[in-house]
């Protein structure tokens, strides 16, 4: 069975770590991206489109923001489920992100398990994938 | 103008459990005792700036050998592979994580920085015209730990020259 493939967007490669840790726990191919920019570079170059994307919002070049509008807009990723994780928690900024096609979003400091279970509610976690 | 802030010590407590409990304590083993100790050296800080309904910065700040392990437990890495671009960059993300909390706090209209980082003593940093207003200092397995606010006084115009 040919694995999903997740896409993670931070310019903290230090939470890109963290990021590709869990979802790779989940039987995840994971791919980097350090802004919104080199993440559509990336997406351009591929022939399959990851199905998921985890997406930081303050980056420098393209934000997420700006990546999940773009994304929106090409029939091609449509498919992609789009999670934003960010330290951005005011209300309007939630709202904001689920209105520009963000499927969930996910509060800094997250721990593991509450990352699995946002990704489980999404039907992303396969059975016994984080035992 | 900036605002009164309401971000007070138990606020930062909180967040600093928070962040203790995702990423550098997850087992619950090893917190950040309180020694409420301001004048606690420290030997590598980072920072985020806040502009908009409240300006000042927000700034983490520790001894080499606390931010090594930070990033050993960030980057799930032994502490001997870590280099300083590791602990650079979990020093940034530390700092943006508990200035992001701190900003969903103020009223709407804030802006957050990224981060910045510098591995040389949070006494070494110049924000102008900037007085701390609270802070959370303790220990982290012996190795001191800060994390605390800065308001810039709004009627200086030299402010961020």
């Amino acid at each position: 069975m040919t694995p999903m493939r997740a896409m993670v967007i931070d310019d903290s490669r230090a939470m890109r770590m963290i990021l590709k840790r869990i979802v790779t726990k989940l039987n995840f191919e994971a791919v980097e991206a350090g802004d919104g920019k080199e993440a559509m570079d990336l997406l351009a170059d591929m022939t399959e489109v990851p199905e998921l994307a985890l997406i930081d919002w303050n980056m420098p070049n393209m934000n997420g923001l700006e990546f999940v509008t773009k994304v929106r807009a090409d029939p091609r990723l449509r498919e992609m489920t789009l999670v934003m994780v960010t330290t951005e928690s005011e209300q309007s900024q939630i709202v904001r992100a689920l209105a520009a096609g963000a499927h969930e979003y996910v509060i800094k400091p997250f721990t593991e398990g509450a990352m699995i279970e946002k990704l489980a509610l999404l039907g992303l976690v396969p059975t016994g994938a984080n035992s | 103008m900036s605002v009164e802030v309401e971000v007070d010590e138990s606020d930062l407590a909180e967040m600093v459990e928070q962040v203790w409990e995702s990423y550098l304590d997850p087992e619950g083993v090893s917190p950040l005792i309180p020694t409420y100790d301001e004048n606690q050296p420290s030997e590598v800080h980072s920072s985020v700036s806040i502009t908009g309904s409240w300006n000042g910065h927000v700034v983490y700040a520790s001894s080499r050998a606390a931010a090594q392990r930070a990033a050993a437990a960030f980057l799930a890495m032994e502490l001997e592979e870590v280099s300083e671009e590791d602990m650079a960059d979990t020093l940034g993300e530390l700092a943006n994580i508990v200035g992001g909390n701190v900003k969903a706090m103020l009223p709407p209209g804030a802006q957050l920085s990224l981060p910045q980082v510098n591995l040389a003593p949070e006494a070494s940093a110049r924000f102008p015209n900037a007085q701390r207003i609270s802070g959370v200092y303790g220990m982290w397995e012996g190795e001191p730990v800060s994390i605390s606010m800065w308001q810039s006084s709004t009627d200086n115009k030299e402010e961020g020259a």
